[in-house]
């Protein structure tokens, strides 16, 4: 059978499971089901069909997105149904960034461009952000709430990609990594820390592989170690988090509960788990955000909880993969930019949830509930599958012999 | 009742997944050993290029052939590449070089031979890039050129 088929069964079992969970029973989640499941085939067609590159790159994220969907229908209905909708945003966003990613030609000329847009975000966050969570990065308009930093994320990876093609467009090194600290340094006002070191990642791992000097690589290591330290001394929150991470039972109540929940969870749910709608992912704070890995290895076991792994190790292995043949420096760095970003923030998460580092507010991408995060991810993805399309080109023509 | 059904899925939820996976690694796998295929074959003679995709075809065919002095193809044993297409004659052409340059030459078979599109009469000289097709196949002639 092949994997498309399979997806399809996978979601039949679950969404007919989760109509029986919910009492009365309510058709419109066979619909929701149905609607998702419709959408993922026919972009998959579309994207065998139409010759788009890369065809697993797509069927795993949307294994990972319809697991996430069906998590979080589990927990909210409300946030289910709204999650759909996103993802159907986001598979169109993927499609739009698809199309633009090729249309557009010369991505790697407008690195001011991107340094601009990435700015004037972030003074739209001071200007107009409302504060949640006590992170005040969130943009009101309208009815909707977004985070700029979804977005500032990949402007992020287009820049330093830009920078690292034509080096001579900035007078110096030192004016680089004056714009790269000032992104960071905005992340650290808006107290957004799992960001900051999201960004930091993307930005010491490029700049190791591709900048010569490795005096200044290490200074910049040195230095991130001193603002570590300096952030622990000043920041309240900083500490909070890092002594949860210590030892949360010595404040179950407090300031450790939503970790030591998140423990629990996973502890009951042992191999196999609960099965699904049998367990209480509910007593974990923000189950359906940042904690989501904890309620899928309360109910669908460890063994659950390792296949979603394995399932970003394989996309972050098609990503590298993708990366490894590109020809074009800033194409390459791009896509690199790109997996990096994600396999980091998976990293951050689920090594934050099941306490194997400091917890850090940030998303597991695709999984967790939250429209700028999976929209985003979904763009960054589609100009991946543009990349992976272009790579083959390049293979296709080194077939000819003609380079 | 839900409890009973919930546990049996989570069984059957799991097996499929790592089924999935499996697929997926697999299928990674093949396209891994393609590529090592590709970078195996040596480059500096000049070989047959095939142009189907090599699931479309039910019988055994390779990516590439290289060439040598005189190659025959056809459907018979005797052939130096032999291809089990039905609509194949059992010896239907042969690749010669004569001077550095190479000649296809039809071997009277039923179906015909054909050099890009156009069915061939007589013996004609290969360029780098012509398409020779025979029976259901398509094969790309490549000439590297210093």
């Amino acid at each position: 059978m092949r994997p498309i088929g399979i997806m399809v069964i996978i979601n039949a079992l679950l969404f007919g499971l989760l109509f029986l969970l919910v009492e009365p029973l309510d058709p419109s989640i066979l619909m929701a089901g149905g609607i998702l499941t419709l959408l993922i085939i026919i972009s998959y067609i579309i994207i065998v069909k139409g010759n788009m590159g890369d065809q697993y790159l797509f069927l795993i994220i949307s294994m990972l997105s319809s697991l996430g969907v069906v998590m979080i229908y589990r927990l909210d209905p409300v946030f289910g149904f709204r999650q759909i909708t996103w993802y159907a945003l986001g598979v169109s966003l993927y499609f739009v960034s698809y199309i633009i990613f090729l249309w557009v030609k010369n991505w790697d000329r407008y690195l001011y461009l991107y340094i601009g847009f990435g700015m004037l975000l972030f003074l739209l966050t001071f200007a107009l952000g409302t504060t949640v969570k006590g992170a005040t990065n969130w943009i009101r308009v309208g009815g909707f709430t977004f985070q700029p930093a979804e977005i500032i994320k990949l402007s992020f990876v287009f820049f330093v990609a830009a920078y690292f093609t034509f080096p001579e467009k900035l007078k110096n090194i030192y004016f680089f990594l004056g714009v790269v600290y000032l992104h960071i340094i905005f992340l650290v006002f808006q107290r957004d820390m799992g960001m900051a070191m999201l960004f930091y990642g993307i930005f010491i791992s490029i700049f190791y592989v591709y900048y010569q000097d490795y005096k200044l690589f290490l200074y910049n290591l040195g230095a991130s170690i001193l603002i570590v330290v300096f952030g622990y001394y000043t920041m309240t929150h900083v500490q909070v988090r890092f002594e949860a991470w210590l030892n949360p039972w010595r404040d179950i109540a407090g300031r450790g509960y939503q970790i030591t929940q998140s423990l629990f969870a996973i502890g009951t749910g042992g191999f196999f788990g609960t099965g699904l709608g049998m367990g209480s992912p509910d007593f974990i704070p923000e189950v359906h955000t940042d904690f989501i890995f904890s309620a899928i290895c309360e109910e669908m076991g460890v063994f659950g909880g390792m296949a979603v792994v394995l399932l970003y190790f394989i996309l972050m292995y098609r990503g590298f993969k993708i990366t490894l043949t590109i020809q074009n420096t800033f194409r390459k760095i791009l896509a690199l930019g790109i997996i990096l970003t994600y396999s980091y923030q998976t990293f951050m998460i689920i090594g934050g949830v099941i306490k194997l580092i400091p917890l850090t507010g940030i998303t597991l991408p695709f999984i967790s509930y939250g429209g700028s995060a999976l929209v985003s991810a979904f763009i960054a993805f589609g100009i991946m599958q543009a990349l992976s399309k272009r790579s083959q080109e390049v293979e296709e023509l080194l077939d000819l012999g003609e380079q | 009742m839900f409890p009973i059904l919930s546990w049996t899925i989570r069984y059957i939820f799991i097996g499929l997944i790592y089924y999935f996976i499996y697929h997926i690694i697999r299928l990674i796998y093949l396209d891994i050993k393609h590529i090592n295929e590709r970078q195996n074959k040596q480059f500096d003679s000049p070989y047959l290029k095939l142009v189907n995709r090599k699931e479309t075809l039910d019988f055994e065919i390779q990516e590439f052939y290289d060439l040598k002095d005189v190659v025959t193809l056809g459907r018979s044993k005797e052939n130096d590449i032999q291809i089990l297409d039905k609509f194949m004659s059992s010896s239907h052409a042969k690749i010669t070089m004569d001077e550095d340059e190479y000649f296809l030459e039809d071997l009277e078979s039923v179906n015909g031979t054909y050099l890009n599109s156009t069915q061939i009469e007589d013996v004609v000289k290969l360029k780098s890039g012509d398409r020779i097709g025979l029976g259901q196949v398509e094969f790309l002639f490549v000439k590297e050129v210093d």
